[in-house]
């Protein structure tokens, strides 16, 4: 099992996730950050439990992030 | 030939740098919300909620307020345009200033006033006219000379160009502040390196590192003489200001959306005075030295006139961070203000506070205030030095507030990792 975890509040919609994990992101059409798929927030932080299929994928949005508001772990 | 008075323009990141702005005498201050601005790393401190406060602030003092929304614009970001440039409209702020052409369409559509930011580089007088079927207002490339800046304005007046208000449009420059290795902004080293896009308003700041040369060929390294090869100094033009007035600009831009409040306080002030001291016939090289010797205690990478002065390439800077010859030191909170008889009290949480200290507080309200502490006291008692853990009270002729923070101005040198040496 993985769980991400995303700092909504902080993004500045850049898109990279999106380009780098689209099974897992999209851009939010209303406000122009992106958003975790499924994910529930919990005090801003949303996260979400997928497979481990999908880890690398979404390690690499995480790397790949500006602002640093995207945590992938395998747990 | 400047028929109005050059108009000042002050960053404004928070609440607190708006105050200092609106304090030390701007005509108007520019800010960014949310995402879509080219500080969106630095400042997320207004939100679209903000902008009926902001305006109101502004209107109270007579202080045009502009709105930055000049990153670049994806698909995605269409939607989130349009909810601002309608906010800047119900909200009461003056304009926005725009990049994209999506916004500027927009705005233009809604009868929102646009100014061309620097993202577009204007940089002649046909690009000038283009923009002028929509913008009223539009900001130079910094990388132009005063000469080129005099063309443009005079071509602005002999070729009659006129924005969409029926004014001639007016023509503004960047006056002082950090400068880009790249044109204006235009930079990608950022997005290259840590896939962040100066463009999208997150910049690391690569240029402002200290960099190694290796000769591929033979192996050296070549060691670049204390040098930050790709950073360049500050921009300053108050000791040429009589001579970019005259170019016929109507605008003067105060970069640093970034800075800390009394960074604002304290450039807008010499500028202030400058300006004032042109109109007057007051504009002496005494005083020059004395708005110099200002300008330099604020944040500052050493001076430049920037390419005004025509420049074959950058001065780059000696340090990797700021020349300023003083330093804040964080001493604590405010806790109270008893106004008969204008008294503070403050909480000193780090640090100690010396009789005779200058000190600066600042707040999303007060904004900057600085000054020389006088008698102190303790518990009721007067006491030459409050102590961490001290609650201390002293006369201070405007009001604080509880959300206020205190501090300590000491000379740069006696400071080590802001920790007083003495």
């Amino acid at each position: 099992m993985v769980i991400i975890s995303h700092q909504r509040e902080k993004c500045i919609g850049c898109n990279y996730c999106v380009e780098l994990a689209y099974s897992q992101w999209r851009m939010s059409k209303k406000d122009g950050k992106a958003t975790l798929i499924g994910g529930v927030n919990k005090k801003g932080f949303h996260t979400v439990r997928i497979d481990d299929m999908e880890y690398e994928e979404n390690k690499r949005a995480a790397e790949a992030c500006p602002v640093n508001i995207i945590q992938v772990k395998k747990i | 030939m400047t028929k109005n008075k050059l108009e000042l323009m002050a960053p404004a990141g928070g609440f607190d740098a708006l105050q200092a702005a609106l304090d030390n005498g701007a005509d108007s201050i520019y800010f960014g919300v949310d995402q879509l601005n080219m500080r969106a790393r630095a400042t997320m401190n207004f939100t679209l909620g903000d902008l009926e406060e902001i305006a109101q602030r502004c209107d109270e003092k007579g202080v045009r307020s502009y709105l930055t929304l000049n990153a670049i614009i994806y698909n995605h970001d269409l939607s989130l345009i349009k909810t601002v440039v309608n906010r800047v409209k119900e909200s009461g702020i003056t304009a926005i200033i725009a990049s994209d052409q999506a916004v500027i369409g927009y705005a233009k559509s809604q009868g929102v006033d646009v100014h061309i930011s620097t993202q577009l580089n204007v940089t002649n007088i046909e690009t000038v006219k283009f923009y002028a079927l929509f913008a009223n207002v539009m900001v130079l490339s910094r990388e132009l000379s005063l000469r080129q800046v005099k063309e443009i304005c005079d071509g602005v007046i002999n070729e009659d160009v006129r924005g969409p208000n029926g004014k001639l449009v007016k023509i503004e420059v960047f006056g002082h502040g950090a400068l880009c290795m790249a044109v204006s902004g235009k930079c990608y080293l950022s997005l290259h390196t840590s896939n962040s896009s100066a463009n999208r308003g997150a910049c690391v700041q690569n240029c402002r590192r200290k960099y190694k040369v290796i000769d591929l060929e033979d192996g050296h390294e070549l060691e670049i003489d204390n040098e930050y090869i790709m950073s360049p100094k500050d921009l300053c033009t108050i000791d040429f200001l009589d001579q970019l007035i005259d170019t016929g600009i109507s605008v003067l831009k105060i970069e640093g959306r970034g800075r800390a409040p009394e960074y604002v306080a304290t450039t807008i002030k010499a500028y202030r005075e400058a300006i004032d001291a042109y109109y007057e016939g007051t504009y002496t090289p005494e005083k020059v030295k004395e708005w110099f010797a200002r300008l330099e205690t604020v944040y500052n990478r050493g001076f430049w006139g920037g390419y005004f002065l025509g420049q074959e390439l950058g001065d780059w800077t000696d340090s990797s961070g700021s020349k300023a010859t003083v330093k804040k030191v964080f001493l604590g909170k405010g806790l109270h203000y008893y106004g008969k008889p204008k008294i503070g009290e403050f909480k000193i949480e780090s640090q100690f506070l010396t009789k005779g200290d200058d000190i600066l507080i600042t707040g999303p309200t007060t904004g900057v205030i600085e000054m020389t502490v006088g008698e102190m006291r303790v518990n009721n008692e007067v006491v030459e030095v409050a102590k961490r853990g001290d609650e201390v009270t002293f006369g201070v002729e405007s009001m604080i507030r509880a959300s206020d923070k205190i501090y300590k101005v000491v000379p740069a040198e006696d400071v080590d990792d802001k920790f007083v040496k003495k």
